[in-house]
């Protein structure tokens, strides 16, 4: 019985994400040229640029998730400033695609996004994860607001004003596309990572460094190693948002709010698992999404509500969502099934 | 001449103005069991971080197999062959036992290093040598104080160490259990295994050490054949005090002031 509900819950959820990723075929100019555009098709309900725009954001922000789960999730290094690597893709994008500075098409842009963030967190990686704890989630706090401020404060990147990489026209589908496959891209690198050597050592340094030193895991190389990779996936997503939004400035690449709202999408999902920042992505930014569009009061007081979920979270289910449905811990709802089952018989 | 397996030469360490070990000398044979007694501070577990690389040592050279390790990080000196336990136990407490014992095999020494697949099945022998192949699936937080020492010397034996660093594995066990640790130790000790033993209960490194090295004040203050060593009054100073070692020396009719 139970083995077919997951079945069936598993065969919705393939439907779901079919459904999801195929209907932006139709907002695609071919399919429009072939008359088969939402409106006619009478299904504009369910995918229009709204939707396709909220989706892409869902998108975007599981990449922030999951590439933060590799430093912060698996390696239990509290990252607190990914958003510089965000930024740094973005502004890779921005100044190459720009029409007065790199003149590339974006195409040759986006590769180049991941290569510069990660450039730089093997650079800063190196004395900053010799930190721990507090320390290291106040360093890269600090780590994240002091780039942007640098690069806002330099005429060649734009100064405050911004850059602005020339706008795609009707291409919300290819930006949506885009997002996804990252989200796919970020997924399997977690997925390939847990499953591999390196991520033994990932979790070994999580649950004791100095006991994962002395059975011959280098710390230092596996650590920085985590802290790169998360930087070139985030900084993927913020070479591909700099084309979408087709401006940039410091506030909108640099905000803090992503960091807090990445790490809160993976701790409530399940940081170290491999869904968990996926499916905590998918249910915490169509709540802030749907929050937001209220306006008003509701998206101020929406901002505290998100502060309080991460505090029952980490009280209550400090190893997340995920965990708490099948998991092993004393609070998760699997364990006081399990432990009802055994004191009825 | 062959040579030996561990050499320390006038090893010196110091944490600010505190001298914790000065020019502390001896060698570790292939294929004997080495105790290391000494009082509560005398620098035992201080001489365990500086051979197994956690501290960088001030003066003196440490030889593993010939070679030099000092200066070497610790992922280095355990990929060498040497490994080591902590005294308070640091299992990966998320893991499940086998999972924590197939670490030691995924890292380790060069002889380890094992693919996935390979690691898990080592992990399940080396369960089975120190007596926790039923346990392999239970979580760490499952386990019991011994238990818990099986599963630190479980992980350190995975990464298949020349040389294994034990540091006081029997402290917190009662009577029964210490003895049923120190078999597991001998078990390992068959295995191929050289074993220096740190330890501050005497009967336990009597009952399985052929030699002993005695640390006080952070200096060698004796080593020798263990019978020797248990029997030297400054020894028995060391950890009772002059007037418990007075007595002792009365009893035995010797004379009062042989130091």
């Amino acid at each position: 019985m139970t083995v077919f509900r997951r079945r069936l819950l598993l065969v919705a959820l393939l439907v779901v994400t079919a459904v999801v990723l195929v209907l932006p075929v139709t907002l695609t100019p071919p399919a429009a040229d072939a008359g088969l555009d939402p409106e006619s098709l009478g299904i504009d309900f369910l995918v229009n640029k709204s939707i396709l725009r909220m989706e892409t954001t869902i998108a975007m922000f599981i990449v922030l998730a999951t590439a933060w789960n590799l430093i912060g999730g698996l390696t239990g290094y509290a990252a607190f400033g990914n958003v510089a690597f965000f930024g740094l893709g973005a502004y890779t994008v921005g100044m190459l695609t720009d029409p007065e500075r790199g003149h590339l098409p974006f195409a040759l842009a986006l590769p180049l996004a991941p290569l510069v963030p990660a450039l730089f967190a093997a650079l800063v990686g190196l004395p900053l994860l010799r930190l721990r704890g507090h320390y290291f989630a106040i360093a890269t706090l600090g780590m994240g607001v002091a780039i942007g401020e640098v690069i806002k404060n330099i005429d060649l990147f734009g100064g405050s004003t911004g850059l602005f990489p020339p706008i795609f026209r009707r291409a919300d589908w290819l930006f949506f596309y885009l997002m996804a496959g990252a989200a796919a891209l970020a997924v399997a690198t977690n997925w390939l990572v847990l499953r591999s050597r390196f991520g033994y050592g990932l979790i070994a340094i999580r649950e004791n460094e100095e006991a994962a030193a002395v059975i011959g895991v280098n710390t230092t190389l596996h650590k920085v190693a985590a802290f790169v990779l998360a930087a070139a996936l985030t900084g993927l997503a913020g070479g591909i948002f700099a084309q979408w939004n087709s401006f940039i400035n410091q506030e909108n690449v640099f905000p803090i709010e992503y960091n807090v709202e990445m790490i809160l999408m993976a701790i409530a999902g399940g940081a170290g698992t491999l869904f968990g920042p996926l499916a905590g992505a998918i249910v915490l930014e169509s709540l802030i999404l749907w929050l937001a569009g209220m306006g008003g009061e509701v998206a101020v007081l929406s901002q505290i509500g998100l502060g309080l979920i991460l505090a029952i979270t980490i009280i209550f289910v400090p190893r997340g969502v995920v965990d708490f449905f099948g998991g092993q811990s004393a609070l998760s709802l699997a364990h006081i099934r399990r432990s009802l089952r055994e004191t009825s018989v | 001449m062959t040579v030996p397996l561990l050499e320390l030469e006038a090893v010196s360490k110091r944490f600010g103005g505190v001298k914790a070990l000065k020019r502390v000398t001896f060698v570790v044979e292939e294929a004997e069991i080495l105790g290391i007694i000494g009082p509560n501070g005398a620098g035992k577990t201080t001489l365990l971080n500086c051979i197994s690389g956690v501290h960088r040592i001030d003066e003196g050279q440490i030889n593993f197999d010939g070679k030099q390790i000092n200066g070497e990080p610790p992922h280095m000196v355990a990929r060498l062959g040497i490994g080591r336990t902590f005294q308070i136990v640091k299992p990966f407490a998320s893991m499940t036992v086998r999972e924590n014992a197939a670490i030691g095999a995924l890292f380790g020494s060069s002889r380890a290093r094992m693919a996935p697949a390979a690691a898990f099945a080592w992990a399940d022998e080396v369960l089975a040598l120190v007596g926790l192949a039923s346990k392999a699936s239970f979580p760490v937080a499952g386990l019991t104080i011994p238990d818990r020492k099986r599963l630190e010397l479980a992980r350190a034996v995975a990464t298949r160490p020349r040389l294994l660093l034990l540091d006081e594995v029997m402290s917190g066990l009662n009577a029964v259990e210490s003895d049923q640790a120190l078999d597991v130790v001998r078990r390992i000790h068959q295995s191929g295994i050289t074993i220096v033993l740190i330890e501050h209960v005497m009967p336990v490194v009597a009952g399985v050490c052929e030699r002993i090295v005695v640390l006080n004040f952070g200096e060698v203050l004796t080593e020798g054949r263990t019978q020797d060593v248990l029997d030297d009054s400054r020894v028995v100073e060391a950890y009772l005090g002059q007037k418990y070692a007075k007595r002792l020396r009365q009893a035995r009719g010797e004379p009062d002031q042989d130091r």
